[in-house]
């Protein structure tokens, strides 16, 4: 119990909080407008935190340029990703993405030489004066901004609640920018799509081309969650991008409601603080069991919670209960 | 120069082992009223789906405004200015029924992601565009219903959308699969009103297909008749009735009709 008083642990639930609730936001765009089932989102955030890693690590490369190529290759990953599969009817799409990000992971895995294969980042091949960290310009950002925020917080500030503080601005921003998006003309004909590919094909749409973008858009957006991921974890390791984790995505996501962007922020603080939080579910009932027993306890309350919701509010906390069950 | 807006030259698909059209060749004057009658299976809706993009011919041309159509995507096609509405009428029922109505507006900024950096165009756009789609409610008696989801319209109800929503997206060719099936008799009357007025106005092109003969011989400029993916007779409304292959194969025998 002690660690759940202590107000560190709380903050970087907020961290990991924030961070899921971008991972989702590319998610929300994909699925909440476009009807895009992406099961295989993981991999944009593997492929934008590799690529920034190996880019510093291996090659020395400016951490801003690093973060934005990594945020590139991501996008180019979805691009991939819509190229080849966005044309098969919705159900297949959602295998074959879960198939890309397993391919990512196995690439990741396996490829010794560029990634550090299953030792993660720490293995990533140093050339000259480097050493495998990619962290060291981002650190000394957090430190300038603590010396900055310590006057203003007290003591509270350290390394994570800037990170906290950073995050949740950029989620922000993004929540700012795709509500906006959603309001447009290009997001209406997005929704048609979602229910139907004749209507918008008759009055002239190129269905595919709205479907691509949202895909590129989400993966963009998947790809900063990836930064951040990285720069949290301070280590990369092929595990961090295990399905499960687009699955974590997508219960923030039905949490949220998925067809508006406004609830998205509580419910990732609310999965956050079930997921982390529960790890701390260290008095009765759950004394009864040992610490290997209780970490799946904290799945399954998880799932119970979630199915609860589904049953009483399928549209999730904010979402439009018509927009999820008209027929 | 001809005034034919469109020809469709023995064209012909098939679905497994069906030849749902069969060498069908029709052709359609520019700013005519033009019916397809048939009995069910004839083809029509796939005539429609074949000149509208919705799927592509094994054989045989189509020709719009005489150029080439029938390997071009819907959305191109769409693009040249052939509209189509669907047979029970195809509604987005998660969009608002205004939001229907506005899918259909063309060339709209707003569709291109750039223009998110060019609010002015795409406002200047939504609004006018936002006017022409009540109007059109207006006209079809729905503007009540404008801020509803269009799920909750009645069959007969989103058959009229359908048709605005046609309408907002200026077509030159308007293809109508059974616009008046549901629909009650005096509203027929407002749109057969609204669609002349079309007609005369813009020089609107119509291809319906349609069941009610009655409606069908009294709009019709000329009538098409198909049977088993072909088509087996066409011409004045009035030399229809005398057709006999026509009788034997749609209308029955007089007795039975009359």
């Amino acid at each position: 119990m002690t660690a759940l008083m202590q107000p560190g642990f709380w903050v970087f639930i907020l961290t990991m909080s924030g961070i899921y609730g971008i991972f989702t936001l590319g998610l929300q765009i994909q699925y909440g407008v476009g009807g895009i089932l992406n099961f295989g989102h993981v991999g944009m955030m593997a492929l934008s935190s590799y690529t920034m890693a190996i880019l510093i690590i291996s090659h020395g490369i400016n951490f801003w340029i690093a973060a934005a190529i990594g945020v590139a290759v991501a996008a180019l990953g979805g691009a991939l990703l819509g190229l080849t599969t966005l044309r098969l009817r919705r159900d297949y799409f959602a295998i074959a993405s879960i198939a890309f990000s397993e391919i990512v992971r196995y690439v990741i895995y396996n490829s010794d030489g560029l990634t550090g294969g299953v030792q993660g980042s720490l293995a990533i091949p140093v050339t000259g004066e480097n050493y495998p960290s990619y962290t060291d310009t981002w650190d000394s950002i957090i430190n300038r901004a603590r010396d900055i925020l310590t006057p203003i917080f007290g003591e509270i500030v350290d390394r994570d609640f800037v990170m906290a503080i950073i995050v949740w601005t950029t989620l922000g921003i993004l929540l700012l920018i795709v509500s906006r998006v959603e309001r447009t003309s290009w997001a209406r004909v997005l929704r048609a799509t979602r229910e139907d590919d004749e209507v918008p094909a008759a009055l002239g749409k190129n269905v595919f081309r709205f479907r691509f973008q949202a895909v590129i858009i989400g993966s963009v957006i998947g790809g900063i969650a990836g930064i951040f991921w990285g720069l949290q974890s301070s280590l990369l390791s092929p595990d961090d991008f295990l399905t499960l984790v687009t699955f974590y995505g997508w219960m923030i996501l039905i949490l949220a409601g998925a067809t508006k962007v406004k609830g998205l922020p509580i419910a990732a603080i609310f999965f956050g603080f079930l997921y982390g939080g529960s790890r701390f579910f260290t008095f009765w009932p759950f004394s009864m069991l040992d610490a290997s027993e209780r970490a799946y306890v904290r799945i399954m309350i998880i799932g119970i919670v979630l199915i609860i919701l589904m049953m009483s509010r399928p549209q999730g906390i904010f979402g439009k209960r018509q927009e999820m069950v008209l027929e | 120069m001809n005034n034919l807006i469109l020809e469709v030259n023995d064209v012909a698909v098939s679905f497994g082992g069906v030849r749902a059209v069969n060498g069908a060749t029709l052709d359609v004057e520019v700013g005519s009223v033009t019916s397809v009658i048939g009995p069910n299976g004839a083809g029509k809706t796939t005539l429609f789906n074949l000149i509208s993009g919705a799927i592509r011919p094994d054989s045989g041309t189509i020709l719009f405004e005489g150029l080439e159509i029938q390997n071009l995507f819907p959305h191109k096609i769409a693009d040249r200015g052939i509209i189509r509405t669907f047979q029970g009428a195809k509604v987005i029922k998660r969009l608002s029924v205004l939001d229907n109505l506005m899918l259909g507006g063309q060339n709209n900024p707003g569709d291109s992601l750039v223009n998110f950096f060019n609010p002015k165009a795409r406002k200047a756009y939504e609004v006018q565009c936002h006017d022409r789609a009540m109007e059109l409610l207006q006209q079809i008696g729905l503007e009540r219903f404008a801020h509803e989801y269009a799920g909750i319209l009645s069959g007969g109800q989103r058959k009229l959308l359908d048709l605005a929503r046609a309408l907002m997206a200026n077509p030159i060719l308007l293809l109508l699969d059974e616009p008046f099936a549901g629909i009650n008799p005096t509203l027929v009357e407002k749109l057969l009103e609204v669609l002349h007025a079309l007609r005369t106005k813009h020089n609107l092109t119509f291809l319906l297909i349609e069941h009610n003969l009655e409606t069908v011989m009294n709009i019709s400029d000329r009538v098409i008749v198909m049977a088993e993916g072909r088509v087996i007779a066409d011409g004045k409304p009035n030399s229809i009735y005398e057709n006999q292959a026509v009788i034997d194969a749609y209308l029955g025998t007089r007795k039975a009709f009359k």
